[in-house]
C-alpha cells in the first residue's frame, strides 16, 4: 500500500449522462428524466482498513477509555471512508506497535490512543501511524472533560475529526448536532429538538407548546433560529444555545414569517414573508436588530433559501413559472437573476423543495416528486454545471428535506418507511443510508456546523 | 283561584258587617250588596287582568320565539360564514364550489361591518413542510382577494398559514387529503347582525 492510494478513498462520483453505465459490483437503478438520465449509481471507493489499537489508561476504572474508544470508532465508521477495526482483543493493549502484525491483519492506519487524568478530567492522546511505512504520521493531544459532563461526547467526537482531517485533509462532522421539529403524539404540537451527530445526546430544545420548525444554525454553532407559532402567528426567533436569551425578529411587515437561514458571515439571516403586502425573500440586520432588505418575491413565493459557502449565492425554492410545482432556482445573494436548477420540462414540471447549499461546494441538495409512483426522493445537483449533474441518492419509501452535513459528504433527511418515521444519513459518495433515529415523528432536520475548531480544549491537534 | 279570591272575601265582609250590631237586634238590614253594576266592573276588572297576563305571556312568547329565530338565523350565519373551503391539490384557485360558499360570506360580511376574520391555510401532507407553509398562505391569499373584490375591506381579515401542521383529518388518503387541502375561517371581532329580512326567513 502506498500514499497514492489515498486518493482513491475520494469519493468517486458517477454521472450518467444520456446512457447508464454498469460498473463492476455498482447498483443501479433507472430513472427517466428529460434530458438527464437519472439513477442510483455509485463506484465502490477503496476503503483503507483503520485500526483502532484498544486506548491504554492509568485510570481507576476502565469506564472512561472504553468510552472514548468507542466513541471514535464509530465515528470512524459513520465517515463512510474507512473499514474500522475496534473492539480489538485486549492483549493488544500496550507495548511497542509491532507494524508487521497490524498490516498482517490488514491494516493501512492504526490509531493509539492514551487517556491520562489531569485534575479534573482527562488528557488523550492519540497517535495516527501509517503501518505501511511503519510511522507515526500525527499526533495530538486533547482536553476530556469528565464521562458526566455534558461536554464529554462532544469532546470526543473532537478527537474524531482532527484524525479525519490528518487522514483526508477535509472536515469531519463528528462534531455536530443536529437540530429538527418533533409533532406530539397527538399533532397539536411541534416542538424542536436535537442530538449528536452519532444520534446520541436526544434532548429537547423548545418548551412552547405551540407549532415550531425550520430550524438553521449561526456559522459557529452558538444560536439557531426558527419559526414559531407561539405568538399565534408564524414568526421568526433567534435562540442563544449558550445563555438560552430568545430574541425577536421584529415583524415591521404584515404577513408570515417562514424559512429562515444564516448567512455564512452570521450577521444577517435570511427568510420569506408570505401573505403580506410584498410577499417574498428577505434579510434581517441581526448586528443592527432591524432593517429588512428586500430580495426577491412576486405573486410567486420564493421560499427555503440557502447561502453558498462564501454567501454570494443563494438556492432557493419558487413557483415562479406560473405552475403550481415549486422548482429550485440559484440566484446572487442581493437578488437578481434565478438561474433554473431542478430538470424541469414544459408539461412534466416536476415538483422539487427543500433546497440545502453543501458547506463545502457547488452542490445543491433538494428532494423531489419522482417516478410512477410520485414518491419523493433525495437529489445533489452539482450548480457549477447548472444542475445538468444531477444524482439520485434514494429509492425507497419518500425521502425529504436534506441538509448536509458539515464535511460536505453526507446528508440528513426524513425517511418515511412502512414502519414509520426516522432520521436518515446517506453518504453521498457510496450510497450507504444508515437510520440515525426511528419511531418519531420529525420534520426538517437541520445538520449545525462543525464545533471542531481549534479551542482552548485542543492542547496540541495538529500534525508535526 | 282569581275568581274564588274576589269572590270569598266579599261574602266575609258581608258577614261581619252583619254580625256587627249592639245589643239591640238591629232592624233587619235593607238587602244591601254590591250592586250589579258594582259586580260587571268587578268582572270586567279580573277580565282585564286576565287578559292583560295572558297578552303579556303571548308578547313574552313571541319575543322569545323571535329571539330563538335570531339565535338560530346568527347560528346559521355564523355556519355559513366560518364554513371551510377546499382546494384542489397544490392549487389555490377558488373551485366553483367554494365560490358558491364565498359568495355567501360576502352579504353576511356586508351586514355584519364589525365583523373581523382571521384566514387560516392549511394544505395536505403530502409535499415539503416548507413548501407548504407557502401554500396555505397562498390559498388564504386567494380566499381574501376574492372577498375583497366583493368591496369588502382588506383590514378586516388577518391571514396565516399552517401548512400541513394542523390537518383536520389524521389520515393518509385521498379524503383526508381533500379535507386537509382548506382556508379556515375564524371570528375575531364583532357581532353577527341579522337583519329584518333575515328574521322573517
Amino acid at each position: 500500500m502506498t500514499r497514492w492510494m489515498r486518493f482513491w478513498t475520494m469519493p468517486a462520483l458517477v454521472f450518467i449522462g444520456g446512457f447508464l453505465i454498469s460498473v463492476g459490483s455498482a447498483r443501479a437503478q433507472e430513472e427517466e428524466f428529460p434530458g438527464v438520465t437519472l439513477g442510483l449509481l455509485y463506484e465502490t471507493a477503496y476503503q483503507p482498513a483503520l485500526a483502532l489499537k484498544p486506548f491504554a489508561g492509568r485510570l481507576g476504572g476502565e469506564g472512561p477509555v472504553a468510552q472514548v474508544e468507542a466513541i471514535i470508532g464509530r465515528d470512524l465508521r459513520y465517515t463512510d471512508r474507512l473499514q474500522v477495526m475496534d473492539s480489538l482483543p485486549e492483549a493488544l493493549v500496550g507495548g511497542d506497535i509491532d507494524y508487521g502484525l497490524w498490516d498482517k491483519l490488514g491494516a493501512v492506519w492504526l490509531l493509539s490512543g492514551r487517556l491520562e487524568g489531569a485534575g479534573e478530567g482527562y488528557v488523550l492522546s492519540v497517535e495516527l501511524h501509517d503501518v505501511v511505512y511503519g510511522e507515526v504520521r500525527n499526533r495530538g493531544r486533547f482536553r476530556i472533560p469528565d464521562a458526566e459532563s455534558p461536554d464529554f461526547r462532544l469532546a470526543t467526537h473532537i478527537v474524531s475529526d482532527a484524525v479525519v482531517r490528518w487522514l483526508f485533509d477535509e472536515p469531519g462532522m463528528a462534531a455536530s448536532r443536529i437540530a429538527f421539529s418533533r409533532r406530539s403524539d397527538d399533532g397539536q404540537t411541534q416542538e424542536l429538538y436535537m442530538i449528536d451527530s452519532d444520534g446520541e445526546n436526544f434532548r429537547r430544545v423548545t418548551r412552547y407548546g405551540s407549532i415550531t420548525l425550520s430550524p438553521t444554525w449561526s456559522p459557529d454553532g452558538k444560536r439557531i433560529a426558527y419559526t414559531s407559532y407561539k405568538s399565534d402567528f408564524p414568526r421568526i426567533y433567534e435562540l442563544n444555545l449558550e445563555t438560552g436569551e430568545e430574541r425577536l425578529l421584529e415583524p415591521v411587515r404584515e404577513g408570515d414569517y417562514i424559512t429562515p437561514t444564516y448567512n455564512p458571515n452570521g450577521r444577517e439571516i435570511a427568510f420569506t414573508i408570505t401573505g403580506g403586502a410584498q410577499s417574498g425573500l428577505f434579510t434581517y440586520d441581526l448586528e443592527r436588530d432591524c432593517c429588512l432588505t428586500h430580495l426577491s418575491g412576486g405573486r410567486w413565493n420564493d421560499l427555503s433559501p440557502t447561502y453558498s459557502p462564501d454567501g454570494r449565492w443563494l438556492a432557493l425554492n419558487s413557483n415562479r413559472l406560473g405552475t403550481a410545482t415549486p422548482q429550485i432556482y440559484v440566484m446572487p445573494a442581493g437578488g437578481g437573476e434565478a438561474d433554473l436548477i431542478s430538470p424541469y420540462l414544459h408539461g412534466n414540471e416536476g415538483y422539487y423543495t427543500s433546497p440545502d447549499w453543501s458547506p463545502v461546494g457547488d452542490f445543491v441538495a433538494f428532494h423531489g416528486r419522482i417516478g410512477r409512483f410520485g414518491r419523493y426522493q433525495i437529489l445533489v445537483a452539482d450548480v457549477s454545471d447548472r444542475g445538468r449533474r444531477l444524482r439520485q441518492l434514494t429509492s425507497e419509501g419518500n425521502n425529504e428535506d436534506p441538509s448536509w452535513a458539515p464535511d460536505g459528504r453526507h446528508l440528513v433527511f426524513v425517511g418515511r418507511r412502512d414502519w414509520g418515521t426516522g432520521l436518515m444519513v446517506v453518504d453521498t459518495a457510496t450510497g450507504n443510508i444508515r437510520l440515525l433515529l426511528r419511531g418519531l415523528d420529525i420534520r426538517i432536520p437541520e445538520w449545525g456546523p462543525s464545533l471542531a475548531v481549534d479551542g482552548p480544549d485542543t492542547l496540541r491537534g495538529g500534525g508535526f | 283561584m282569581r275568581i274564588r279570591g274576589f269572590i270569598v272575601p266579599a261574602v266575609a265582609a258581608l258577614v261581619l258587617t252583619a254580625a256587627c250590631g249592639g245589643n239591640e237586634p238591629p232592624p233587619p238590614p235593607a238587602p244591601t250588596g254590591p250592586t250589579q253594576a258594582e259586580i260587571d266592573a268587578a268582572n270586567q276588572a279580573r277580565q282585564d287582568s286576565i287578559d292583560a297576563a295572558n297578552a303579556a305571556r303571548e308578547a313574552a312568547a313571541a319575543a322569545r320565539a323571535a329571539e330563538q329565530r335570531r339565535q338560530q338565523e346568527m347560528r346559521r350565519l355564523r355556519t355559513t360564514l366560518t364554513d371551510i373551503v377546499h382546494f384542489e391539490y397544490d392549487m389555490a384557485d377558488i373551485t366553483p364550489e367554494s365560490e358558491r360558499k364565498l359568495r355567501a360570506k360576502v352579504d353576511i360580511l356586508r351586514n355584519s361591518p364589525d365583523i373581523r376574520l382571521r384566514l387560516e391555510g392549511h394544505a395536505d401532507e403530502r409535499g415539503s413542510n416548507e413548501y407548504n407553509q407557502a401554500l396555505g398562505s397562498a390559498r388564504a391569499q386567494s380566499v381574501r382577494d376574492f372577498l375583497t373584490g366583493f368591496g369588502i375591506s382588506a383590514s378586516r381579515f388577518a391571514m396565516v398559514s399552517y401548512g400541513e401542521e394542523r390537518p383536520l383529518v389524521n389520515r393518509s388518503d385521498e379524503e383526508a387529503w381533500a379535507q386537509n387541502r382548506r382556508v379556515e375561517f375564524k371570528i375575531t371581532a364583532g357581532e353577527i347582525q341579522v337583519s329584518d329580512r333575515d328574521d322573517r326567513q
